[in-house]
């Protein structure tokens, strides 16, 4: 096929008159069946290099997405121009994807977006077999490389694929962001005889500016200053879940529109988001940098960092979301000195002790255990148990496997042992882009070339689009006033505790305050554990404050207080006094039936639920059934203990249920 | 470098209705005669293939076919090998050798999936076969066989059936032996086995292997077309029970015609079973330990047609066969010496329709004798 040709069938079906060259480049490579990796920025049209080949060709195109965002918007414009595109994700029912493939099966789909995690399922690979598969693509390929700021292991399955296809079928692999070492580490993997385009990456409708801050305020305060008058809408990337909730709270107490998106928020939610971003429904969208935001938004107006990133890569990456329409953009990063603790601490908290790789290996040698089995086994977090699971996978120690519809880990035999000089050379490595990140706060040349020197783009161009060439710089003045408004939302801004469930009765409740956010921890700490006696009067004073910022002036039947396993009656004095305060009746018959472990002891909240699981009744069922019960406990962290008590209260016939503690811990490990 | 052609590999064995030695013949004569890889056989277009190979348009067609679904079958190798699977092509080194001198170019499959200690194959090994509702006393014999073999340390193979077979894995394993487990279905459909076979799979001491579709669910025909396997992939065969028919009955008969050595338990008097009609057929009697019996039974050879239904057709056809010493014979002779009550007629038809009997006319009427075994003409594969 010609150029000419081709641009004909572009202009009927994407409406579309010319490639530009590159994109005309990789098509022909890719119409010849040759295996490409296209490197080029966000808005250079990628995407267009493996839509248009799949229209061509006469089977079905399949594409590995790991942004299911993305895929959503991509199919909604392929199916509006014509285009039969599906995608299947475990977002989807399982009817809905069985439809998909049975479509697919009969040809019925030219182009199929799956993520990586699907070559796991048995349904998919079997239907594969009854395909005619044209081209496979993979996007966001950087995930391919442990280098890359995205590594993920489902993509190791990907690369494995396409080493066994056939020689001659098609193979793109695209990404926006790979530096040369990412570059090479992906040729290398996915072998034969690929050729790399890399087309330049600057920016120029970007204006970068950097902020040099001294303290958190500092941000809350510029933030709330300045938010809205930043042209247009945008994107705020928080370094964790936590300060999502906590700017989004902010905005909305200063009435600016903001919504907070993070992956511990259901689909549906999610999807309304994503949504409501492409209608410019809020000003601003508070996401964690953790989630990949793979929408194809042309004009978002403005990204701003509250957390500086782990290095360039990301930053590159993140930001690169804005702009795409050419427009300007504006790209803030705001930096406290202190903020270097949190990438810091994730590259060297980011591997578990050696012990815990081993104790996973002894497990996995003695059975054939699943995620939670080895939870269970290890008393291990899952966020390490599925870090130590990647690295085992990785260097060939473990394997996973389908036993019916469930995820296994069997021991590989006469498998290497435990290499850890390639975590050092990683955690090296991260080390090193972080300290290269935070060059890029302290650099006094252009900031676009600093980003696209590190990406390997070595383009010699003129680059006047920061605040070290031309644009104004920003700076935070603190008045007295806006200390005031900060001072006042945080003491009025009390934690909710998220209980809701299909089935039990139990509500949202609150919590007075974080635990080790304030002195409140502390004060916790000192009457649990170092005999300091009953619960200040300040900690009261706080839960009350919260109650009624919640609950008003909302009257409840009956106050139960969660029995104590080592603590005492702290808590049951503690109850007494809110029952006084709020003359609701205190009920004393929520009674242990056998003996629990303190819940700290468990690293996961999958033990912490068999801790309490059945260990609690309600000893005087009349007095409870058809109440409204305010429930009090001290500490809140995987919920699991309240959560067991909502069920059984329920059981008991309790009409409502509401947590109220003194304390919520930060980040529980199941999500 | 075998494993990035596992896509080519899956097309090739599983060519629908072309049976093991057609594609035998295509491997020997790319592998072995024309030296090329199996990818660089596929690239050819329809014009070598019809010049060169000499396929005929329904083959050229299947090929064409399977070609298509290479891209597909990559996705399932790359299934098979993320959960330890294996592929072993016929052209491989790690192909069992037993197997493939057992069954040659006819009924050798073209790959071998397993998953487990591949080492297994090389060593040598014992079948131990019988009924899935077996006696006792077979189970007893075949608990002495595992435990004998696995002394001697030789692999116990066994078809995964309730009775005979799962006694002969349950007692290799008790015994501290290695086994190797022939699966009636795709690899990929054992979810359950691999689960309750864990620990000796990781410990080197049990393989599994089939030679189907990875996702082909159980099925009688699959069961029957797994004995041939069975009994390929070992050196000695051992009966424990056998009824009249039935996949035991017609892998032994199967294996005499091949002249392999068979050890069939000798029955107790009084025991409902065929073994004895199998000694008399050539198998070796061995008592329950598994020790040859030197007594040789000599009922007469029309008592053991007698038993047999006609429509036994394996059997018979066997029984046919051992009535030919080289020398071309009449119908009324073949009555003969099978002491049948037949008429010259009916034998002459049913002797023309055997496709291992060739038929010789003469002006006194038709001679018949066997054709050439087709063993000794196949090139030696590998």
């Amino acid at each position: 096929m010609t150029r000419q040709e081709a641009e004909l069938i572009l202009l009927r079906i994407f409406g579309i008159a010319k490639f530009h060259d590159e994109q005309w480049t990789a098509i022909e490579r890719v119409l010849k069946g040759e295996r490409v990796l296209l490197i080029e920025k966000t808005g250079f049209g990628k995407s267009l290099c493996f839509q248009f080949p799949a229209t061509v060709f006469k089977g079905i195109t399949i594409i590995f997405s790991p942004l299911i965002a993305l895929m959503r918007d991509q199919v909604k414009k392929l199916n509006a121009k014509g285009v039969s595109a599906r995608c299947i994700n475990s977002e989807q029912t399982p009817e809905e994807n069985s439809q998909i493939i049975s479509e697919a099966k009969t040809g019925q789909v030219k182009i199929l977006y799956i993520a990586p995690e699907r070559q796991e399922n048995s349904e998919w690979v079997e239907a594969t077999s009854q395909m005619n598969i044209s081209m496979v693509v993979v996007d966001e390929a950087h995930c391919i490389s442990v280098w890359g700021h995205d590594f993920r292991p489902a993509f190791r399955r990907i690369i494995n694929l396409i080493k066994l296809l056939p020689k001659g079928l098609p193979v793109l692999a695209t990404t926006a962001t790979a530096t040369q070492k990412v570059e090479r580490d992906i040729a290398q993997q996915i072998g034969g005889s690929i050729s790399t385009i890399r087309g330049n990456l600057m920016r120029d409708n970007f204006k970068l500016f950097v902020v040099k801050v001294a303290s958190e305020e500092e941000k809350f305060i510029w933030l709330g200053q300045y938010l809205n008058k930043l042209p247009g809408s945008g994107i705020l990337y928080t370094g964790t879940r936590f300060d999502t909730e906590i700017y989004s709270k902010w905005f909305e107490y200063l009435n600016i529109s903001s919504t907070a998106y993070n992956a511990g928020l259901d689909t549906d939610s999610r999807i309304a988001i994503e949504n409501g971003l492409m209608t410019n429904q809020w000003k601003c969208i508070i996401s964690t940098n953790a989630l990949g935001m793979g929408i194809d938004k042309p004009d978002i107006r403005f990204i701003i960092h509250s957390q500086i990133p782990q290095s360039p890569i990301h930053y590159y990456q993140e930001i690169g979301r804005a702009g795409r329409d050419g427009n300007s953009a504006n790209i803030i990063l705001f930096y406290n000195p202190e903020d270097r603790k949190l990438p810091e601490a994730f590259i060297e908290g980011g591997r578990p002790s050696l012990k815990k790789y081993e104790k996973v290996i002894l497990a996995v040698k003695s059975d054939l255990l699943g995620e939670w089995d080895l939870m269970r086994v290890t008393n291990m977090k899952q966020n390490q148990i599925r870090v130590i699971k990647a690295d085992l996978i990785e260097q060939g120690i473990i394997r996973e496997v389908m036993i019916g519809k469930s995820k296994k880990y069997e021991f590989i035999p006469g498998s290497p042992s435990l290499n850890t000089k390639v975590f050092d050379e990683l955690r090296n490595s991260k080390l090193n882009d972080l300290e290269s990140m935070i060059q890029y706060v302290g650099t006094e040349e252009s900031r676009m070339k600093f980003l696209c020197d590190y990406l390997g783009d070595n383009s010699d161009r003129q680059f006047n689009n920061c605040d070290n060439t031309g644009e104004q710089k920003i700076g935070v003045s603190v008045t007295p006033e806006w200390s005031e408004k900060l001072q006042s939302f945080r003491e009025n801004y009390f934690p909710e505790l998220e209980v809701e469930s299909k089935n039990s009765n139990m509500s949202n409740g609150v919590a007075a305050s974080y635990y080790g956010v304030s002195n409140v921890g502390a004060a916790l700490h000192r009457s649990k554990y170092e005999g300091g006696g009953d619960y200040a009067d300040f900690l009261l004073k706080l839960v009350l404050k919260a109650f009624r910022k919640k609950f008003g002036q909302e009257k409840f039947d009956l106050i139960v207080y969660v029995p104590p396993t080592s603590s005492g009656d702290l808590v049951k004095n503690f109850a007494t006094k809110i029952s006084q305060v709020l003359k609701f009746p205190i009920s004393h018959n929520l009674q242990k039936i056998r003996k629990t472990d303190q819940q700290k002891i468990f690293e996961n909240s999958l033990l912490k639920s068999d801790n309490v699981n059945g260990a609690f009744t309600f000893t005087a069922p009349d007095e409870i059934n058809g109440k409204s019960v305010l429930l009090i406990d001290d500490i809140f962290d995987s919920g699991a203990t309240i959560k067991e008590i909502g069920k059984i209260l329920t059981n008991f016939g309790a009409s409502k249920i509401v947590p109220i503690v003194i304390a919520r811990t930060v980040g529980g490990d199941l999500v | 470098m075998i494993k990035e052609a596992a896509a080519y590999w899956i097309a090739l064995a599983h060519l629908p209705k072309w049976g093991h030695l057609k594609i035998n013949n295509l491997i020997i004569k790319f592998f072995h005669e024309n030296k090329i890889s199996i990818e660089e056989f596929f690239q050819l277009g329809e014009k070598d293939w019809r010049g060169i190979y000499q396929l005929d348009e329904k083959q050229i067609f299947d090929l064409n076919k399977a070609k298509l679904e290479l891209p597909g079958n990559a996705f399932l190798a790359e299934s098979l090998f993320s959960q330890g699977f294996e592929i072993i092509p016929i052209t491989s080194q790690d192909y069992s050798k037993t197997l493939k001198t057992n069954l040659k170019a006819t009924h050798a499959p073209a790959v071998l999936y397993i998953k487990g200690n591949g080492k297994i194959l090389s060593e040598k090994s014992v079948a131990i076969v019988g009924s899935r509702d077996a006696s006792e006393t077979a189970l007893e014999f075949t608990d002495n066989i595992a435990q004998l073999a696995s002394k001697e340390f030789k692999v116990v193979v066994s078809g995964f059936a309730k009775g005979v077979d799962k006694k002969a894995l349950d007692s290799a394993i008790f015994y501290k032996g290695q086994s190797v487990i022939v699966l009636p279905q795709g690899i990929m459909t054992f979810a359950s086995g691999f689960k309750n076979y864990y620990k000796q799979i990781i410990d080197g001491d049990v393989l599994v292997l089939s030679t189907f579709f990875p996702k082909a669910p159980w099925r009688t025909e699959l069961a029957m077309a797994r004995n041939p396997i069975i009994y390929g992939l070992a050196n000695e065969i051992y009966v424990a029970e056998s009824s009249e028919k039935g996949g035991t009955w017609s892998g032994v008969m199967d294996g005499l015609k091949k002249n392999r050595s068979i050890f069939v338990r000798k029955p107790e008097p009084g025991e409902k079973n065929a073994n004895n009609i199998l000694i008399q057929k050539g198998a070796i009697p061995v008592d329950i330990n598994g020790q040859r019996l030197s007594e040789v039974y000599n009922a007469p050879l029309f008592d053991v047609i007698s038993l047999v239904q006609e429509s036994d057709a394996d059997f018979f056809a066997s029984e046919i066969r051992s009535v030919f010493n080289g020398k071309p014979l009449s119908a009324k002779e073949v009555i003969l010496k099978l002491k049948l009550d037949w008429t010259t007629q009916k034998m002459n038809n049913y002797l023309k329709k055997i496709d291992f009997i060739e038929t010789i006319k003469e002006k006194k009427g038709n001679l018949f004798k066997l054709k050439e075994a087709t063993d000794k003409t196949q090139p030696t594969l590998f």
